[in-house]
């Protein structure tokens, strides 16, 4: 019996413990990172937090920071940020940029011969659908809030949530319209749907935006320039134009508080590179930024945003510390195209010499800069005629030259047995004297005979500045797109603040540059683009808007126009040049019908060497063959 | 024993009497069975090395001493002795040894004799395990068993082997099999900083080895078996005097292949003509010859020593063992030593009602890991260099620096011998497996056990990363960086079952067994990073996580007289891992077997077993799977992904992907099988015939963007079937007195394929671009299959540099070309393994085959083209890979060239693994037994790939760690 007791507490004591252990299968996430939806809606505070991802989805790739934890799958993750994949998709196509890297998917941008299971069209697909799924989570969640903080958090979710429509209208055309948490597989929307949605979405919100906000964060000025865009574009989305509307929200938003960046923060002669340094977020170019998206070198890294932008247009012989980086990944640069579409980018020495008023003498350079040394290959030192200079008054003569690094002295009549150097570097000569050291650069070269002195003032070439391009080592033309020095190098996004110093990250990989999505420079272009289209407003507001910006660029009026110059041509052009790296060019050709066509070519358009038009499907992207299998409610689009 | 005892004083008695005496004993061995001669029935007398065996009609004859032992063997059957006694006839009737028969296999909770076995099981003793300097568990069954294909993951000292039995059955799920060490199913997941979960075990404390490779042997198992189950038994106490072992052994293990790379002259060469090189470039080479790969790798020592003593103490039949193991890599800078301790005690209680198993064992490793990074340093490092530079501001060592820096330059490559030299990188791993198991035959009714099994399994690593101030970097404020790390995994588990046993008559005998088991996994993971303290973003991290598997049990065995078994079993299985709704999954089992031996129509003479056995099971599969999958969860940025509103970085937190409704990977396996053992069992073996359906596969895929909150996820997506033939023989030809011959033979033929998959997965990742994938999962093809573009070759057979085969005929060479070529997977796995023993010495040789098999040589793909050499920022140069000089591709920027069907080469081959011969010496000294043996492993490799070793698991050959060859001299002795 005592032995019967033992064993029904024994199988007692077992059956509780089996029981109490069923309980155990409820699990909840014990680790510190992880929080329930209770905890992040708890409060307006914690919200923000969540709202913070909204905007850092678009700006970062993962939770982990630079890599690690990312936001999408099946893709290297500093391959799927968002301003990446918008250079990708709208700069390396086009005119604008061509890249010498070989991975997967990449190359075939640029010759416009994408397939439906490209990674790059495809991520951008995801990114844009799961900033739909995360906004919508977040909509329906922080309602339940009952702070007015919170109902701000909603507009604005709501405007990244139109935005990413708007991406999506522009990229793929036709995808499924989710506006709430759900499981089942959406149908797919026409592109027309879309754009009714995203209208609809931004008048709406328009008043429940904030007036102003903090930076980074939008206001309505946003929604009112968002919908800019949008009209401006609606002929090739939905097949009516509403430039009339356009004009209105943009002249909305020219009359916001928004400003364009005019100071001079660094002192270079313009107001328009300050927009792209490391202290962009204040210097001044905040003060245009509509719509930004931050980064951070030590706070909000990633391998995407602007450290992609300043490493991965660095290469060849460009000094990466002149760019606030510690190296680059030599990918990027830019063709002939979009180089010529900067007027006067380069010193136009005869006319400058002619200027001069003189007449040429028997006063000379004679240097590196004529084979100063063996040009026969003879064993004799022997050199070509000496440059001669221009006798402006009696014993003075100048020059304009363009010099390499090297040397150079005074000689008279192209022989040694009169001629000056420097035997101090203090601009003082002496006959017979040691070789005066240049560096490279354009240079207006004085000597005054009486008192031998030199002086050597460089040359800044006057026009159009925001043609930031690197040409040392580079070559225009682009034969072979993997050669790095094939093609002008970019330098418009740098590492440095307008001190001239480096970012916050000491070893100089991540990059502080905030990239302006939407800025007040653009919505003039709209603007005038809209007027030229029929939409109204005033010419003149649209050249005195134009001239503005190109005061800014060529630092004074030499570049302005009239209103005779302002054709759609000269708007597509001025787009170019002001916002070229932007992610804003293929949208423009598509616009303007010059994309596929062969209304105009570029180099390896198609996949050519000069150019070919393309059928006329690529003026979308195709929707990713993964996301059609796994939701059969969606069509490819025609073409893929 | 009592008999014995007599003999042996009778020997005593008797010896000094008969000692002149010589005389002659002849007589006839019969078998009892059938009442025939024995031919070949070993005759020896005792304690000499004389002997006989019996001729063909079962006659022997031989000269002997009164009071001296004839002892009369045969494998299979008893050992009878006799005294001589002047007898001058002595005839012997042997008969089978029953103990064999009854050889008692494992199974999941419980064990059967093997005769009763339903299921496809290997069982490997000891004396079969493969010879040599074996650091780890896994390699003690390689080559030896149809079906199981044990590959090192790397050349490294105790790094892991990967055990894939019968295929690989899932996509994304772990593969390995199941591991139970006496009843505790382990950890395969490991630590961080573990080289090899099995670690925790030394080698020379294992008793056998049993692997349950179909569904009706594993689902007893549950989920946790659907790659198979490989049970290890270790060594236990006896009730016998106490003895001793004591083992030691010494090995140098040599690199012996280098990756053909550029050497310094023809890299000189090259460079000096390069298109794109100028005098900057060709100021950058230098003057030296250096072989990067000969400075990063040695001959490498080691050793292992262990020592164990088990019998009776106090009563209580105990094992106890001490290991010490101590290997360098061939690899400078690799050390791996671990020091295991085991204690066993299995003392039994109330008359034997009672039986208990207390077993601990613990092991210590501590690992120093050689910086890996030089492996492929060495490869693209310019060999014109010399390894030091005076004026370099890495602490002597040649780096290349970009001028504007001061720093070295952004992408180039690192000196590999300040790699290894300037990080340090070591872990110390603390494992404790403690467990009880009771077995307690009820008083009150003796026909039912209870059984009780307890144990934990605790994990502890600690690991430090520092790397010298004075490693060439990009950084130009590097000051050398620390980070630490911590991780405990800890798993307990409660078994309780009751076992039923009965027979009737001895006709009916039934089996039934059913229980319940608790398993817990808890997590916990600490990381710190010196460098992200000091730019103030997080340095600290946490990770935790803890699962639960709960299951119920049962098993029903019935056998009628020895000629029908039925086995069923019914297993229930619930995670924490998935939803309340689909947690619990029901797998069931049944199978049959028919000892066609035990008819009496068969002829048992030379037929000792035949059985014919069917089996189906299904068993579900979550391995692998992450935790909290259904529960929607945000995750919270570090502080290196924060997001600024005005002048504030604020946390970020994401929603995480979420599948509510993730159900159990179901795999069904239908089995056919035959066992045999004729001819006195001198040829045995067995043949199954397999085909398993895996149902409602669990892969990381893609999902509709816009209604999840991540583009994939951990989903069940399709289906796969793997379908094999597997086939063993073992054969005795040899067996005389001296001579000693045995071979055996296994074959597996294997063949997977996916047969549902509503979308491809792009996977196989590689190092030539950014995100290149060069395998893919698509329906109707072999899970992993290479997805590449169509190389087109000139008449030569020269590869033409960015020609591929316009496949789908639309002028444009992009995604759409490309085709499936080849899988990783070895169409038929071979081992033929061979032991030879003449008197006292004994000789192994274990081979391999794989055949049919393809790797990606990414090695050679990623790296062997012209402009490779010279980079746009013309301040480093990199070598390339020889064959550069074959194929003399330009220029690998188009992605296409690394995706080329060109770099899938066949990588079948021939092994052979092992070499052993050994001496030993009986009674070397009064009642110690010596054993000197002298190995090699890894001796020879046969085949046309062309990289360092065909042998890569999953297919991709990026800077393998080359496994060594080794040389092993060692002694064991009893005592």
């Amino acid at each position: 019996m005592k032995n019967r007791m033992k064993q029904l507490i024994f199988i007692a004591a077992i059956s509780f413990f089996m029981t109490s252990c069923h309980d155990d299968l409820d699990q909840n996430p014990i680790d510190p990172d992880s929080f329930t939806e209770q905890d992040v809606f708890a409060n307006a505070a914690e919200a923000k937090s969540a709202l913070a991802k909204l905007y850092a989805s678009l700006a970062l790739t993962g939770q982990q920071g630079p890599a690690g934890n990312a936001d999408i799958a099946g893709i290297d993750e500093g391959f799927s940020q968002y301003t990446r994949m918008l250079f990708n998709l709208n700069e390396l196509t086009t005119d604008h940029a061509v890249v010498g890297w070989g991975d997967a998917g990449l190359p075939d941008l640029h010759g416009l011969y994408w397939s439906a299971s490209n990674d790059f069209t495809g991520a951008m697909y995801l990114r844009l659908a799961q900033e739909v799924s995360f906004t919508n989570a977040f909509i329906q969640n922080a309602t339940a809030l009952p702070d007015e903080e919170a109902q701000t958090f909603i507009a604005e979710a709501r405007f990244l949530r139109a935005f990413a429509y708007y991406n999506l209208i522009d990229f793929y055309a036709n995808v499924p319209l989710v506006t709430e948490i759900t499981t089942d597989l959406p149908s797919q929307s026409s592109r027309t749907e879309l754009f009714d949605f995203v209208e609809s979405e931004l008048l709406d919100i328009q008043d429940l935006l904030l007036d102003s906000n903090e930076y980074g964060r939008v206001d309505k000025v946003a929604a009112w320039a968002l919908l800019s865009k949008l009209y401006l574009n609606a002929e090739v989305w939905t097949g009516t134009p509403r430039y009339t509307d356009c004009v209105t929200y943009s002249e909305n938003v020219l009359n916001s508080s928004y400003v364009i960046n005019t100071t001079d923060a660094n002192g270079n002669g313009s107001a328009y590179d300050e927009l792209f340094l490391a202290d962009n977020d204040t210097n001044g170019a905040q003060n245009e930024f509509i719509f930004t998206l931050n980064f951070d070198g030590i706070y909000s890294q990633t391998y995407g945003g602007s450290t992609f932008i300043v490493h991965g247009a660095t290469g060849g012989s460009m000094d990466p510390t002149s760019l606030g980086i510690n190296g680059g990944w030599g990918g990027y640069r830019t063709t002939k195209a979009l180089v010529e579409k900067f007027e006067t980018s380069e010193i136009d020495l005869p006319a400058l010499n002619s200027s001069l008023g003189g007449t040429l003498s028997d006063w000379g350079l004679v240097g590196d800069l004529n084979n100063w040394g063996d040009p026969n290959e003879d064993g004799n030192p022997d050199e070509d005629a000496d440059i001669e200079m221009y006798e402006i008054s009696t014993n003075q003569y100048a020059l304009y030259i363009e010099l390499a690094d090297g040397f150079f002295k005074f000689r008279f009549n192209e022989d040694w047995g009169v001629n000056y150097g420097d035997n101090e570097a203090d601009g003082i000569l002496e006959a017979g004297g040691a070789n005066i050291e240049v560096t490279a650069g354009t240079y207006l070269v004085t000597f005054d005979l009486d008192n031998l002195t030199y002086e050597l003032t460089e040359v800044i070439a006057e026009g159009d500045k925001r043609a930031m391009f690197y040409t040392d080592g580079q070559t225009l033309e682009i034969e072979s797109i993997p050669q790095f020095t094939q093609g002008y190098a970019v330098t418009k996004f740098k590492n440095i603040d307008s001190n001239g110093n480096q970012g916050s990250d000491g070893s100089g990989d991540f990059v502080d540059t905030d990239l302006p999505i939407i800025r007040l420079a653009e919505i003039y272009l709209n603007y005038a683009e809209a007027n030229l289209r029929g939409g109204g407003g005033s010419i003149a507001t649209a050249v005195d808007k134009i001239n503005e910006l190109r005061m800014r660029a060529y630092g004074g009026p030499s570049g302005n126009i009239s209103s005779g110059d302002l054709t759609l041509d000269f708007v597509l052009d001025e787009r170019s040049r002001e916002l070229y790296w932007e992610g804003q060019r293929r949208t423009d050709l598509i616009r303007y019908n010059y994309f596929t066509t062969n209304g105009y070519l570029w180099p390896f358009k198609g996949n050519q060497l000069n150019g070919t038009s393309v059928n006329s499907f690529r003026n979308i992207f195709p929707i990713p063959t993964n996301t059609i299998a796994t939701n059969p409610n969606l069509i490819q689009n025609e073409g893929y | 024993m009592k008999t014995v005892l007599n003999a042996l004083l009778f020997c005593l008695v008797m010896l000094p009497a008969t000692l002149m005496a010589q005389s002659t004993a002849k007589g006839i061995v019969t078998d009892k069975a059938n009442a025939m001669p024995m031919p070949g029935v070993n005759v020896i007398i005792k304690g000499t090395s004389r002997g006989t065996s019996t001729d063909f009609d079962g006659k022997y004859s031989i000269e002997l001493s009164e009071g001296e032992v004839l002892v009369f063997s045969y494998v299979g059957y008893t050992t009878q002795e006799i005294v001589f006694t002047g007898q001058t006839s002595i005839d012997v009737v042997i008969e089978e040894d029953a103990s064999i028969l009854d050889e008692v296999v494992l199974i999941g909770y419980g064990s059967t004799k093997k005769e009763d076995l339903t299921g496809a099981v290997d069982l490997l003793k000891a004396e079969d395990f493969n010879q040599g300097p074996l650091v780890s568990a896994q390699q003690l069954i390689s080559g030896k068993i149809a079906g199981v294909s044990v590959t090192s993951a790397s050349g490294a000292p105790g790094d892991g082997q990967n055990i894939i039995i019968r295929g690989n059955g899932s996509l994304t799920l772990s593969s390995n099999p199941l591991i139970v060490l006496d009843g505790i199913p382990l950890d395969n997941g490991g630590v961080g900083g573990s080289r090899n979960p099995l670690n925790v075990i030394n080698p020379n404390d294992i008793e056998s080895m049993t692997v349950l490779k179909d569904a009706s042997a594993t689902a007893i198992y549950g989920s946790r078996a659907a790659n198979g189950v490989i049970i290890i038994t270790s060594k236990k106490g006896k009730d016998t005097d106490f003895r001793f072992n004591l083992t030691s052994s010494t090995t140098v293990h040599t690199a012996i292949d280098r990756v053909n790379v550029l050497n310094a002259n023809q890299f000189r060469d090259i460079v000096t003509n390069h298109p794109n090189a100028d005098a900057t470039t060709i100021g950058l080479l230098g003057n030296s010859n250096t072989n990067w790969q000969d400075e990063i790798y040695q001959s490498a020592f080691g050793q292992d020593h262990s020592f164990s003593a088990l019998g009776n103490a106090f009563g209580v039949p105990m094992r106890a063992s001490l290991s010490h193991s101590d290997h360098d890599g061939t690899l400078i800078g690799d050390n791996f030593q671990r020091t295991t301790a085991s204690i066993n005690l299995s003392p039994k209680l109330f008359d034997d009602h009672l039986k208990l198993d207390i077993s601990a064992r613990g092991n210590y490793t501590e690992n120093t890991f050689a910086n890996r990074d030089a492996i492929g340093n060495a490869n693209t490092f310019d060999p014109t260099q010399s390894i030091f530079d005076a004026s370099s501001p890495y602490g002597g060592y040649f780096s290349w620096i970009d001028t504007a820096t001061g720093a070295q330059p952004n992408l180039a490559n690192t000196n590999p011998v300040a790699l290894i030299n300037l990080k340090d990188d070591t872990s110390e791993i603390r494992r404790y497996i403690v467990n009880l198991k009771a077995d307690y035959k009820l008083h009150f009714f003796p026909d039912i056990t209870a059984t009780v099994s307890t144990g934990i399994d605790e994990s502890n690593s600690n690991g430090r990363t520092i790397v010298s101030e004075f490693m060439p970097t990009s950084d130009p404020i590097w000051n050398g960086s620390r980070s630490t790390y911590s991780n405990t995994s800890t798993n307990k588990l409660f078994d309780a079952y009751l076992t039923y046993k009965k027979s009737l008559n001895d006709i009916h005998n039934i089996t039934a067994v059913a229980g319940y088991s608790y398993q817990s996994f808890e997590f916990d993971g600490y990381n710190y990073d010196s460098e992200a303290e000091e730019i103030g973003t997080d340095f600290e991290l946490i990770d935790k996580s803890k699962s639960v598997l709960l299951s119920y049990f049962g098993r029903l065995n019935y056998d009628y007289d020895g000629k029908y078994l039925l086995t069923a079993t019914l297993r229930a299985d619930a995670s924490s891992k998935l939803n309340p709704d689909d947690r619990w999954g029901y797998f069931p089992s049944l199978a049959l077997a028919w000892n066609i031996s035990n008819e009496d129509f068969l002829d048992s003479k030379n037929i000792n077993d035949l059985k014919l056995r069917v089996g189906y099971g299904q068993i579900g599969n979550i391995n692998g799977l992450g935790d909290y999958r259904f529960l929607t969860r945000y995750n919270g940025s570090l502080s290196s992904a924060n997001y600024q509103f005005g002048n504030s970085f604020y946390q970020t937190y994401r929603p995480e992907p979420l599948n509510t409704d993730l159900r159990w990977e179901v795999g069904s396996t239908l089995n056919v099988g035959i066992d045999y053992s004729l001819f006195n069992r001198r040829v045995s073996g067995s043949l199954n015939l397999y085909q398993k359906q895996t149902k409602d596969l669990i892969a990381f895929a893609s999902v509709d963007p816009f209604t999840n909150f991540g583009s994939e996820i951990d989903k069940n997506i399709g289906d796969m079937e793997n379908r094999g033939v597997e086939f063993e023989l073992n054969v005795i030809p040899v067996r005389t007195d001296d001579w000693e011959w045995s071979i055996s033979y296994n074959l597996a033929i294997n063949d997977n394929e996916i047969t549902n998959l509503p979308f491809d997965q792009a996977t196989g990742g590689i190092s030539g671009g950014n995100g290149n994938n060069v395998q893919i999962q698509t329906e109707g093809e072999a899970p992993y299959s290479f997805y590449v573009f169509q190389q087109v070759y000139d008449t030569a057979g020269k590869p033409i540099e960015g020609a591929f085969v316009d496949r789908n005929g639309d002028n444009v060479i992009n995604d759409e070309d490309k085709y499936i070529y080849k899988d990783p997977y070895a169409d038929v796995i071979m081992g033929l393994n061979t032991n030879l023993s003449y008197k006292k010495w004994d000789l192994a040789i274990v081979t391999r085959a794989n055949i049919g098999n393809y790797a990606y040589n990414d090695v050679s793909a990623g790296n062997s083209y012209l402009n490779g050499i010279v980079q746009s920022t013309n301040n480093y140069l990199t070598n390339i890979h020889s064959s550069y000089l074959e194929n003399g591709f330009v220029s690998q920027s188009n992605e296409n060239t690394f995706l080329s069907s060109h770099y899938i080469e066949e990588a079948s081959f021939f092994k052979i693994d092992n070499i052993t011969l050994g001496y030993t010496l009986d009674n070397a000294i009064k009642d110690v037994s010596l054993r000197f043996y002298g190995s090699v492993q890894n001796v020879a490799t046969i085949t046309d790939y062309k990289g360092l070793d065909p042998e890569i698991t999953g297919g991709i050959d990026s800077n393998f760690y080359p496994r060594p060859r080794s040389f092993v001299f060692g002694v064991n002795v009893d005592f």
